[in-house]
């Protein structure tokens, strides 16, 4: 039998689990609410670099936030030099983070969103079109790593059963 | 980085952003699906006495509103033969098409809300859009089947306006604080304005036509230790709830 070159599948659904995080990111919520969104695209980038470091990095995290900037009307190449950051740092980290527990894993969600938060708003207050009244939007480092873990369990059981290596 | 100062600072990238939405449209379109489907559920399963006391409703308002519109003729034409007496160019009849919302901002730091027209509709960028009470803001960016509006009460948005009453000139801007109201900037506290003031647009800049409604004044604060009074405006058009709007076209 010819040796299988082509070692990568279900690529299908790892662009699905982005497509639907981007969803999320964009679907109506109350207003009071608005603030606490989780950055669901984050989340789902960090996921794949931990599971796949090999196959998914900066070039994906660009592209994904590309198409967030795109989606949200936002300043072109905000949320792609935010989102490669991210991956970036997921890069360096992933044997560690691995290894953690779920708590440890949750504070190092806070931090990488954090850093993407901030980077992000630095960015626009650089471009003098941050309009947030205070750190607030901080607050979304915060859901995000809460909600973490089940998002973690979710794409790990997606992964084993479409076996996506 | 260098995309983002190209974006920021020039236009080559309008271009990439307009194709690039063709994909992205689709999933604006999927997460207002539930309301699309919950609307049109809704309207299917009215009742029978419902709709007929609506019917009887919309009747008399519109039976109301047409006695009015007799008066307004009359008016226009008046007002046309002033301004030709003044030798003044005015436009009083805009032409409007109907365009429903789709979709807000993910961030919570601003008032911008999407629309389903686009350039496809020929919707152009600094367009004004109204709903049926009044001014709601203007499009900041065109997609081929959508486009971005900026509402009149997002921090980075000015609109001139002008006092009904006496005809006072001021620029009513949002604020950081809150996005649901309007401040007039720099009012001297020797102005005329007084709570329940109506704001309409004054027409300046060339951006929004004259005379359609902003917002009422609902408070004027004088404080000796600042240099200018505070004047708070509620706007009039309903810019959390309204779901059809209306594009003007020039």
């Amino acid at each position: 039998m010819a040796p299988k070159f082509n070692k990568h599948h279900g690529g299908w659904i790892i662009l699905g689990t982005l497509v639907l995080a981007a969803l999320f990111t964009v679907l109506p919520l109350p207003e009071w609410l608005e603030a606490y969104r989780p950055e669901w695209v984050a989340l789902v980038v960090i996921y794949w670099v931990m599971a796949l470091p090999d196959r998914i990095g900066l070039f994906t995290a660009w592209i994904m936030g590309f198409f967030m900037d795109v989606l949200e009307g936002s300043l072109l190449g905000l949320n792609a030099l935010a989102l490669a950051l991210v991956a970036y740092l997921a890069l360096s980290l992933y044997q560690r983070m691995r290894m953690f527990t779920a708590i440890q894993q949750s504070s190092t969600i806070l931090i990488l969103v954090g850093i993407h938060q901030l980077l992000s708003f630095w960015v626009l207050t650089a471009n003098s079109q941050n309009t947030a009244p205070n750190l607030i939007f901080m607050i979304s480092a915060l859901s995000s790593a809460i909600v973490w873990p089940f998002v973690f369990l979710g794409l790990r059981y997606i992964r084993r059963t479409f076996k996506v290596v | 980085m260098i995309m983002m100062l190209a974006d920021s600072r020039f236009s080559y990238l309008s271009q990439v952003r307009f194709y690039a939405s063709y994909l992205v449209t689709p999933l604006h379109w999927l997460a207002d699906s539930p309301r699309t489907i919950s609307d049109s559920v809704n309207t299917n399963l009215q009742s029978r006495s419902y709709l007929i006391a609506e019917n009887q409703r919309l009747k008399q308002q519109l039976l109301q509103q047409q006695f009015e519109l007799q008066k307004l003729e009359h008016l226009k034409a008046e007002n046309i033969r002033l301004n030709d007496l003044l030798n003044a160019s005015s436009i009083v009849d805009e032409r409007v098409v109907q365009a429903q919302l789709t979709g807000e901002s993910p961030d919570p730091f601003t008032k911008r809300v999407l629309i389903n027209k686009g350039s496809m509709h020929d919707v152009y960028i600094g367009q004004p859009v109204i709903d049926a009470f009044g001014l709601m803001g203007q499009i900041v960016d065109v997609e081929p089947y959508a486009s971005w509006v900026l509402l009149i009460t997002d921090p980075q948005h000015s609109t001139p306006v002008q006092i009904n009453r006496n005809g006072n000139r001021a620029i009513a801007s949002g604020t950081q604080d809150s996005l649901q109201r309007l401040v007039l900037n720099n009012i001297s506290d020797t102005f005329d304005v007084v709570e329940g003031d109506v704001l309409v647009t004054s027409g300046f800049g060339g951006r929004f036509p004259a005379g359609y409604p902003v917002g009422v004044v609902s408070s004027v604060v004088h404080d000796p230790g600042e240099p200018f009074a505070s004047v708070t405006v509620e706007p009039t058009a309903q810019l959390e709830r309204s779901r059809n709007v209306l594009l003007l076209f020039k």
